[in-house]
């Protein structure tokens, strides 16, 4: 039994070295330091026009939170040549869809059209940029809006505010210590001026990426970006945040309470390096080793065989100037934070000074592989995929690389970056525990 | 003089760059056409066709397995496919379970298997691996006895869940009637008719349509044909020549004349209405995309008349819509809904307006334009997806379509006119022949059908005739609600035993979704009451209302009660309430006898609260309370059942309490304490 599955390991492993994927793209820039993308898919009509702003949470001003959130609403009021509440209705009637995100580091906005539509996605993409309508009307409309939110997805939503609270303790001069929902009270502060000065400042062609995917002609597609996104000026110099934290030396012990939740959240974090570096990747693998799946090792033992708890996970949370490596637990019953820990502790010691098994190495090398196939099997993931290389990553050849750096990691190093991060003496171990019953007093 | 206009033009150009640019809205570029890839293919002597479409922009592949089965009637073994299905797949003859299962989780795999297909897809450095697995399971599947067994027994359990959901009655008998009993579309699945099937019968089913004269292989990804073609004749080779046999049953019918069956569900909080009729439509007929607009525009979607009408403009329903079926095989055009009870014959009389609109009024331009963008959009959507070249390729073989039938799809839609649509209309909405079939509760509804003008028929919710029944009857001289109650309070043990409790602590048992569920409620004389529902260790429910107070924590989120919602908990709150109630039973009213599961029941209302006792027994059978909860109006229905004697006082020992629209908790009392088990602590 044992040999027969390794004489099949070992085939799988023989077979694997020929194939690759090779998606092709264009890029260039403009004179106005917009960066260009375009990718060509003839296989359906179908064309995603996306732009990715080099702008996010962490480039706020600390009084004034929320604001790079604020302004993915904000730039859907419209703009000189799209009035006001009738964007959505524009992609709507000519068969397409929308919608946009922000994080930490930047704030991504899309349209998907079939593509006879491509040059009315050109056109509002960059009439977004080059003259949005920012007024009074649409700063209140939207402050309205995103109370609105921030009160479904963090207030009222159980364990809503967990990530916040990490980041509250894991980061204390970097901005990524607030998250991009923001404060309520610094939005209700900023004038329409700071509003404007933000948009000029950070929503400029050489803080930006367009990345064009689908079925299109590379030469009509350069002309019309030429055409709509040429006429927009360059604007001054972005300034990048560049603000090191100190090393974390001693345990952080923390607690932080939610009215929404009747069982405590117990979260072990580690502050970790850019997601661009290799040993964020090798993170990622261990996160998928420890908790990925009901079969991987933490899971199994602790969730399954011991019933301490109810719920565990683990994942590396990438970013561009650190990232965190995250492990959080429900526990089932009365058990204690102490006794979660040990198990989770004893499972990360393993990792320190075990090799995983060939065949649980094997599996997560299938598993990775998979995950990036089909994390470019659609053309709008595809898009994001190329914008976040070329913008955050620095290098958008990984569209097609990313996945040797996986494959190149060994179980070796898997237990080196376990070594070197998972390091008891600096992380947080945060009691995420239900509020205080006021009533009860 | 040519410096000043230099300079001025210089002017003007800073002028255009800061002040707003005006540019017009571009002008959709010509439709796109869609770029199918061609398969190339081979045929086994078997029978076996294969497809296969080279695709190296991804190193993954797909394979998917199709059986080209005509319909067939399963009659008494009803279930007898499904359950073919359900075993398939479970382990082969030559590998166990636990091993294949393992070996797919290992790949990072998907792998499945049904009784006229199978399917497998991962990364392309497994294609071989992966159609040997897929071949072994789909020619050497291990029918295992508990497999089947535990498939059966999931599958009876399925339809008992079922069994009051006005949604799933609606749906068999709609078609039980359309189709008739007899018809593959129209046969339906019962308890006997899964008890009839064997392992045997499994295998018999297995053997008799898994087989390869109108099978389809389509593989898709970055794979060499080559290869492939080498590897499928090595794996399916052994896959005997057979060809399913084509079966016969009466043709479905459409009615002479537009009328109503209704189905009568007294525990219906809304009324499923569908208008249908039989279709014949092929993908090759030329109506087809005349078809696809003419029912995008009348009910495809949220810009649908139907939509615009019975929700936008009359909010009667959630969503209101229409499809229309095409294929070889017959099919059905049906529009539905569901609506709130009381507004059911309006709702009827709204969707026959709108299909006799389009079949006599034409549509209007920007309707038109409307519903082609939207569809084509959709269409584009669709193509870009993954499995799509595979489906493609499949149905041009299966339906037999021209082999440009999908690079011209969009084309055919740009080419539908306003005439077209008011054509297809006429030919496929079958206004004067349609079947509406209503399931809803008859004593609230049934009085109103008769006011449609269309001949009414009643049907039990297994589509067999029935007389008309007995909605609602005047309860006999003498009954009040004041002797009602008072029954009531007699069966259950009496005034004077009643008032002699002073605590009442309940405890019950439950399982949803297969979790085990406790229940306690505990409740005082003094107006106290706390109920609590705990899963898995952990409370997922509690409520607690007192004189002064009321919370309610629902999934860790604390809420306290107040205003009208207080009063409302405070008021129901009450030890044994009909002692309350008897003294204001001039508040109720009684509106006659109806039936309640089988049961005459008297039914008193007040407000927006309605409660049932049993005319034999006394016994209060269910109570109901309509909840209105973001523009939509329920009715929460609990029900009583098992009483049974604890210290002298008949007590409900089977109880439902309802969770939502549809959903509902079986109760069983484990524990009854009267006078014991509950002080003050327990209300805090």
């Amino acid at each position: 039994m044992r040999k027969s599955l390794t004489a099949l390991a070992s085939a799988l492993l023989i077979s694997s070295v020929a194939v690759a994927q090779k998606v092709e793209f264009e890029e260039y820039t403009l004179d106005n330091g917009l960066h260009v993308v375009l990718h060509q898919d003839k296989s359906a009509p179908v064309v995603v026009t996306s732009v990715m702003y080099h702008v996010g949470a962490k480039d706020e001003n600390p009084e004034r939170t929320g604001f790079a959130h604020f302004f993915e609403h904000l730039l859907f009021e419209g703009t000189e040549n799209i009035a006001r509440g009738e964007w959505f209705k524009l992609v709507t009637s000519n068969g397409g869809h929308n919608n946009a995100n922000t994080s930490d580091d930047r704030t991504y906005y899309y349209e998907v059209f079939p593509s006879n539509n491509l040059e009315l996605a050109i056109w509002m993409e960059s009439d977004r940029l080059l003259q949005p309508v920012i007024n009074q009307i649409g700063v209140d409309t939207q402050n309205e809006v995103v109370k609105e939110e921030k009160r479904l997805r963090v207030d009222n939503s159980p364990y809503g505010n967990w990530i916040t609270e990490v980041k509250k303790n894991l980061f204390k001069k970097h901005p990524y210590r607030w998250a991009p929902i923001g404060s309520m009270d610094h939005l209700d502060a900023a004038t329409l001026e700071e509003f404007r000065a933000f948009n000029k400042k950070f929503y400029v062609p050489n803080n930006a990426v367009l990345v064009i995917a689908g079925d299109i002609e590379f030469n009509q597609t350069k002309e019309l970006v030429e055409k709509y996104f040429g006429v927009i000026k360059r604007g001054a110099d972005v300034p990048k945040v560049n603000i090191q934290e100190d090393a974390i030396t001693q345990p952080i012990i923390a607690t932080a309470e939610d009215p929404n939740i009747q069982i405590p959240m117990y979260i072990t974090a580690y502050r970790t390096p850019s997601m661009k570096t290799r040993d964020a990747r090798v993170l990622d693998m261990i996160s998928s080793y420890l908790s990925g799946g009901k079969s991987s090792p933490m899971y199994k033992k602790i969730v399954d065989e011991k019933k301490m708890a109810l719920q565990l996970f683990a994942f590396n949370y990438a970013q561009e100037d650190y990232g965190m490596y995250l492990i959080a637990g429900l526990p089932m019953g009365d058990t204690t934070r102490e006794a979660l820990q040990s198990e989770i502790d004893a499972e990360i010691t393993k990792l320190q000074t075990e090799l995983i098994s060939e065949r649980d190495y094997q599996k997560l090398q299938n598993d990775f592989e998979n995950r990036y196939v089909n994390g470019n099997s659609n053309l709008e993931s595809l898009a994001e995929n190329l914008a976040s290389n070329y913008l955050l990553y620095g290098d958008i050849n990984l569209i097609n690389e990313e996945i040797n750096i996986y494959r190149s990691i060994t179980r070796e190093e898997i237990r080196d970056v376990a070594k070197k991060y998972l390091n008891s003496n600096s992380r947080l171990l945060l009691d995420y525990v239900p509020a205080k019953d006021e009533s009860a007093k | 003089m040519k410096k000043i206009l230099l300079f001025a033009s210089a002017l003007l150009l800073t002028i255009s760059v800061e002040a707003q640019i005006k540019r017009p809205q571009p002008q959709p570029g010509p439709m796109p056409t869609v770029h199918v890839k061609k398969p190339q293919e081979f045929t086994m002597k078997n029978g076996l066709k294969v497809m296969v479409v080279e695709d190296h922009k991804l190193p993954r592949v797909s394979y998917m397995l199709t059986i080209d089965t005509p319909p067939y009637v399963e009659g008494d073994k009803a279930g007898v496919s499904s359950l073919t299905s359900a075993v398939v797949g479970n382990g082969t003859t030559k590998t166990s379970k636990e091993k294949f299962n393992d070996e797919i989780d290992f790949l990072g795999a998907n792998v499945s298997f049904w009784n006229t297909g199978a399917s497998a897809s991962g990364l392309s450095k497994y294609s071989s691996r992966l159609l040997e697995l897929m071949a072994e399971g789909s020619l050497n599947p291990l029918f295992a006895q508990d497999e089947f067994d535990k498939a059966k027994q999931q599958a009876i359990e399925g339809l008992k869940a079922d069994e009051k959901s006005v949604a799933s009655v609606a749906g068999r008998v709609t078609d039980a009637l359309l189709y008739g009993k007899d018809h593959p579309n129209g046969e339906f699945v019962t308890e006997q008719s899964l008890n009839n099937v064997t392992l045997g019968d499994v295998k018999q089913n297995y053997a008799t349509f898994f087989v390869p004269e109108n099978a389809y292989l389509v593989v898709v990804g970055d794979v060499n044909f080559k290869d492939v073609k080498k590897q499928v004749e090595k794996l399916f080779k052994g896959w005997k020549k057979a060809s399913a046999p084509v079966a016969t049953y009466p043709e479905a019918k459409d009615v002479a004349k537009t009328q109503v069956d209704f189905v009568d569900m007294p525990n219906a909080v809304q009324s499923e209405i569908a208008l249908v009729n039989t279709v014949n439509l092929k993908l090759t007929d030329k109506d087809y995309f005349a078809g696809l607009i003419a029912n995008q525009i009348l009910g495809g979607g949220g810009e649908g008349r139907l939509f615009l009408n019975l929700r936008e403009a009359h909010g009667w329903t959630y969503g209101a819509y229409s499809s229309l079926g095409s294929g070889k095989y017959t099919s059905k055009f049906k529009s539905s809904a569901s609506v709130r009870n009381v507004v059911t014959d309006s709702a009827v009389v709204e969707f026959v307006k709108e299909i006799q609109k389009i079949r006599t009024e034409p549509v209007t331009q920007a309707e038109l334009d409307l519903a082609k963008a939207k569809y084509i959009g959709n269409f584009v959507m669709e193509t870009q997806k993954p499995g799509t070249i595979a489906s493609f390729a499949l149905r041009t073989k299966t339906q037999s379509l021209p082999a440009d039938f999908y690079e011209n799809y969009i084309k055919s839609i740009e080419a539908v006119t306003v005439e077209d649509v008011q054509r297809v209309a006429n030919k496929y909405f079958k206004a004067d022949n349609q079947r509406i079939v209503i399931v809803g509760k008859g004593a609230d509804v049934a009085g109103t059908l008769d006011r449609l003008g269309y001949p009414v028929n009643y049907y039990d919710p297994f589509a067999n005739s029935v007389e008309k029944p007995v909605f609602k009857k005047a309860a006999p001289a003498g009954v009040t609600s004041k002797t009602v109650i008072e029954n009531f309070i007699n069966a259950i043990g009496g005034e004077k035993k009643l008032k002699e409790v002073k605590s009442l602590s309940v405890a019950s048992k439950g399982s949803m979704q297969g979790m085990e569920l406790t229940m306690t409620q505990k409740q005082t004389n003094k107006g106290q009451s706390m109920m609590s529902l705990n899963g898995m260790g952990m409370e997922i429910m509690k409520q607690v209302v007192t004189p002064s107070m009321g919370y309610a924590v629902q999934q860790g989120q604390k809420q306290d009660l107040t205003g009208d919602d207080l009063k409302e908990a405070q008021e129901s709150s009450k030890l044994f309430d009909e002692l309350d109630d008897l003294k204001n039973a001039d508040s109720f009213e009684l509106t006659g006898i109806e039936t309640f599961n089988g049961e005459e029941v008297y039914v008193l209302k007040k407000d927006k609260s309605t409660v049932y006792y049993s005319v034999a027994t006394g016994f209060k059978v269910a109570a109901t309370e309509v909840v209105e909860a973001q523009g939509q109006t329920f009715e929460m229905t609990s029900t009583y059942g098992d009483y049974k004697e604890v210290k002298g006082i008949k007590i409900a020992h089977a109880t439902s309490l309802p969770l939502g629209p549809g959903m509902s908790l079986e109760l069983k009392v484990s524990e009854v304490k009267i006078n014991e088990g509950v002080s003050d602590a327990d209300f805090k």
